[in-house]
């Protein structure tokens, strides 16, 4: 017995001249994520380059869609048995902050890691800290993009530099005018979704709640601009409104419409089509022109990395993030090609992988320039009660539709997210 | 000496009596009413974990003026009133329907009606949202009969919405309760009908005469369970209308879900919603009860 | 006799008709399998030749073998165990019935009102606490006795010819015994019915595994499903297949069972 434990002393002594950072043994460091074509294909190749220094480290991840995360959280710290955690999970960005602040000491603190978070896209770094400190490393870009049917475009008489650091008012315009000759709308939207109208908020710096966390609609001259906006496109014709996601997918798939705007993730599924190949486009989204700041850059959806304080594995899964996602170009020049995973590393950005012409998008080299409209879009925070606000603002959307003023109907809207914040 | 015997034997019969009743209550105190327990404690405070404090009936009085719970609970008691007993007797007339041995294709039309509530949610929803899309079947139909002038969008105004997912929770859920009419018709003497046919009695008076009066206990029983599943509504609503057009299809359950889950948590809310829930359901089925239970 | 051909046409052409409109989602669903997910999108009503693709891709995305197995032991595990001690208790609250029972009955009958999101955490803490975290028996524990299982029980009890009960006392056979020899086989239907609904309720239930079962190899088909929508891009043609397959088992026992719907059988046993 006492021979046994000397050979173990030994072997961790060895391990730690031999300057393995963290000295462990067969550890194991469970992963939740979900999106085995992109999360989790990162996570993988993530384990095969830290393998390579640290052969004794397991992997191991597990599928697990995002809501399905978050009631798994949620049940475990209320129950008190974060135990049942995994080590690591991938948590979106838009409740990030909300999670951070309402289960305090549930994430570890990662300010002081070794991570550099300079070298991540400004937006990200911005939602993924709380009062100054960082608590995820940013991973996936949304990015906002405008996708459009080049071919549809031409047969209206413009190109995609026509719909290129626009305004708004420019893109209706330029909107009808291919309505008329093509018979197309632009884009289509999930009726009650509020993902454009964020979108637009975020492009000029601004969100439902102010610098103090309290909820800014009623008097968000913005957000009434950006509704306007959103009635006018309606009832233009220049975007259709449908019923549910797979009918949205459906009407750029099918060609029924001749684009669409989302986070750059939105690229997995135009691809689909062989038919398409070649025809598409993408360049940066409208700005509101009457709001100031405003910019043709935004963000939509995206997720990043959070680690369990209470973890065993903590260090050497902080170890892991540093190494990897935080460390490793290669990591996102392996990813990218394949899974077209776009990161908001921003070193990466530079590597010879992001500057490849895209086939389907008639040899742009699409990664490049979305990686430099990343790096644009403005800083905002989601805050706490980000999910009762959106929820809000699409009840607000629909009621305006339905012939209720703008403002009357923001006041509705702030009145039930102060009812949900004061408790 | 008959009497003691009597006696000892209804003891007997009691012993027996509680002995099989015994074991499923303490499973239900322990995995139902022990946990509610705690939920109702927890509906008196405010906070969790280290912040948690008692709050008297702080939130039972938010209720009170929360709209969005108001919005809910007008929901599913629309629902409840209008779509229950439509469902309960398009599922006792099939029932009935089928439960005619000269009917041909009977075991077809019964697996037929029964499939819907064996389908899929995930595609079930697709094929509804589909079908009630502005460019969808439902619109075109609608538009060849020159019933309607221009299409419905029938998932962006409230009343159609709420049709919609009528629609749908009787299309699921007709044939789950005609299995229970179905199986409660195999314990009815069938000489009874017969003895009726004889009588002269013609089929819509079997029905209203003989079928209703002697399915009276499970029809009590697909009642209150109908009247569970609407107060408790959440697939149908989530996956069709996800509570729009204007909260006009929230359920209470979607709502506690995204008090719970999707917004900031507020359990000891979300409990203090679930228990009036609960006791509402209570006092419907109560009522049922004191109708329909009598032996 | 014109009047009654008219009647019975009408009834048949209702029945075609519920029936039609009954299949037709589970219908599109088989034939979406076989197409792919633009196809699927697009509405195609069609067979399409991808349902080899689509397998392909589906086995390769997850362990469809593993979740099925899990989900079929977990049903068929609460639903032999729910079906004995529910039918007892049924039994017991119809055939001894007086006012403290029927008292019980109705507290009982309460705890299928409350709603499961109120009593998840509790519940979830006993499972932790007794370490049967990812395990059957914690999946099962809790929906061993319902209310409603119960009530169903002692309702289709009320159809149960109480002279067959004194007849049996007089030739001897004990409680239990007139439970097991003389209720359970008249009662065929009624058994048919509750496995049937407590089947697909384990089935198909997701909040309770999803919280209790973490490791991944003891994910459940509806787990397993909604993996397949949860990344960026949804294969729809893949998932056709996997819920056309995951509901092939509740179809199964519906076939298996619903034969004693069709028999009279109270009639034969008198």
């Amino acid at each position: 017995m006492r021979k046994r434990l000397s050979l173990l002393l030994v072997c961790v002594l060895a391990f730690g001249l031999l300057g393995s950072s963290v000295a462990l043994a067969n550890k194991t460091v469970t992963v939740w994520a979900w999106d085995p074509a992109f999360n989790l294909y990162a996570m993988e190749e993530a384990a095969k380059i830290y393998n390579r220094t640290a052969p004794d480290v397991t992997i191991e991840i597990i599928e697990t869609p995002w809501d399905d995360i978050q009631t798994r959280l949620t049940t475990a710290v209320m129950a008190g048995q974060t135990n049942s955690l995994p080590d690591i999970m991938l948590i979106q960005d838009n409740a990030l902050m909300k999670n951070v602040i309402d289960f305090p000491g549930t994430f570890a603190d990662l300010t002081n890691s070794g991570i550099d978070f300079n070298l991540f896209a400004d937006f990200k770094v911005g939602l993924t800290s709380v009062d100054g400190k960082n608590y995820a490393v940013p991973f996936d870009n949304g990015a906002a993009i405008s996708a459009l049917r080049v071919d549809v475009l031409e047969q209206a008489g413009f190109t995609l530099a026509d719909f290129t650091d626009i305004t708004w008012s420019d893109f209706i315009a330029k909107g009808k005018v291919v309505l008329e000759k093509t018979g197309k709308p632009l884009l289509s939207i999930v009726a009650e979704s509020p993902d454009l109208v964020m979108m637009c908020l975020q492009s000029a710096g601004t969100w439902l709640f102010d610098e103090d966390g309290e909820v800014f609609l009623a008097n968000n001259e913005a957000l009434k601009e950006v509704i306007r906006i959103y009635v006018e496109l309606a009832k233009s014709g220049v975007m259709v409104q449908v019923n549910d996601w797979e009918q949205y997918i459906s009407s750029f798939t099918r060609g029924t419409v001749a684009g669409t705007m989302n986070g750059c993730w939105i690229i997995g599924s135009i691809v689909q089509p062989e038919d398409q190949k070649g025809l598409w486009g993408v360049t940066n989204i409208p700005r509101l022109e009457t709001v100031p700041n405003a910019t043709n850059y935004s963000n939509q959806g995206g997720s990043s990395w959070v680690v369990r304080a209470d973890s065993p594995n903590r260090d050497l899964a902080i170890d892991f993030l540093a190494k990897t996602f935080a460390g490793s170009v290669e990591l996102y020049e392996t990813i990218l090609p394949s899974s077209g995973a776009l990161a908001t590393y921003l070193p990466a950005g530079d590597s010879q992988a992001y500057g490849v012409p895209h086939e389907y998008f008639g040899g742009q080299a699409i990664y490049a320039d979305i990686t430099q409209y990343a790096a644009l879009v403005p800083q905002v925070k989601y805050g706490v009660y980000n999910y009762e606000a959106r929820d809000a603002v699409g009840v607000a959307i629909a009621k305006v539709l339905a012939g209720l003023d703008i403002d009357s109907a923001l006041r509705e809207a702030e009145e039930t997210v102060k009812f949900l914040m004061d408790f | 000496m008959a009497k003691p015997t009597s006696l000892k034997l209804h003891t007997k019969q009691n012993i027996v009596g509680w002995a099989f009743v015994i074991p499923a209550s303490i499973l239900i105190f322990t995995f139902f009413f022990y946990p509610i327990g705690k939920a109702f404690l927890l509906s008196f405070q405010t906070g969790f974990g280290a912040n948690a404090q008692y709050a008297g009936l702080v939130n039972y009085k938010r209720l009170l003026s929360d709209n969005t719970f108001k919005t809910s609970l007008v929901n599913v008691l629309t629902f409840l009133v209008l779509q229950v007993p439509v469902m309960l007797l398009l599922a006792l007339a099939l029932a009935y329907t089928l439960n005619d041995h000269k009917l041909k294709f009977r075991a077809l039309f019964r697996t037929a009606l029964f499939l819907p509530c064996a389908t899929s949610l995930v595609s079930y929803s697709i094929v509804f949202r589909s079908l009630f899309a502005l460019d969808g079947f439902m619109n075109a139909l609608l538009l060849n009969l020159n019933v309607i002038q221009s299409p419905i969008n029938w998932l962006a105004n409230p009343w159609t919405a709420k049709l919609v997912i009528m629609l749908a929770l009787t299309w699921r859920w007709t044939g789950y309760n005609m299995i229970f009419f179905l199986s409660a018709l195999q314990n009815i003497d069938r000489s009874i009908f017969e003895a009726a046919i004889i009588d002269g009695a013609n089929g819509f008076n079997r029905f209203f005469k003989i079928t209703i009066p002697m399915l009276k206990p499970i029809i009590l029983l697909t009642a209150i369970m109908s009247t569970n599943g609407t107060l408790q509504l959440f697939d149908e609503t989530v996956n069709i209308t996800n509570g729009g057009p204007t909260n006009a299809t929230l359920s209470i359950s979607q709502y506690i879900y995204r008090l719970s889950f999707q917004y900031s948590p507020r359990f000891p809310y979300a409990a203090a919603m679930s228990f009036v829930v609960f006791v509402l359901v209570g006092i419907l089925s109560a009522m049922q009860m004191r109708v329909g239970d009598k032996r | 006799m014109t009047r009654y051909k008219i009647g019975t046409f009408l009834k048949y052409l209702f029945l075609t008709i519920a029936a039609f409109v009954s299949v037709f989602p589970l219908l599109w669903m088989f034939i979406s399998a076989t197409n792919s997910s633009i196809d699927v999108l697009g509405g195609r009503l069609l067979p399409g030749s991808h349902l080899v693709t689509n397998f392909q891709n589906l086995t390769a995305r997850a362990n469809i073998p593993q979740a099925m197995w899990n989900s079929f032991r977990n049903a068929a595990v609460s639903t032999i165990a729910s079906l004995i001690v529910c039918s007892v208790a049924g039994y017991g609250f119809e055939i001894y019935h007086d006012r403290g029972k029927d008292l019980l009955m109705r507290i009982l009958l309460l705890s299928m009102m409350i709603p499961f999101a109120a009593i998840m955490i509790p519940l979830f803490m006993m499972v932790g606490n007794f370490n049967l975290l990812s395990t059957t028996t914690a999946f099962v524990l809790p929906s061993v006795a319902t209310g409603f299982l119960i009530f169903l029980f002692r309702q289709s009890a009320r159809y149960f010819p109480y002279e067959l009960i004194e007849a049996s006392r007089l030739d001897g056979l004990s409680e239990l015994g007139i439970f097991i020899r003389m209720y359970v086989p008249v009662m065929r239907s009624t058994y048919a019915t509750a496995a049937i609904i407590t089947f697909m309720a384990g089935w198909n239930s997701y909040l309770w595994p999803l919280i209790i079962m973490q490791n991944a190899d003891s994910r459940t088909m509806p787990l397993v499903l909604s993996n397949l929508i949860a990344g960026y891009v949804t294969d729809y043609g893949l998932l056709m297949l996997a819920v056309s397959i995951s509901v092939l088992p509740t179809i199964a026992i519906f076939l298996l069972l619903q034969k004693s719907f069709a028999e009279g059988i109270i009639a034969s046993a008198r």
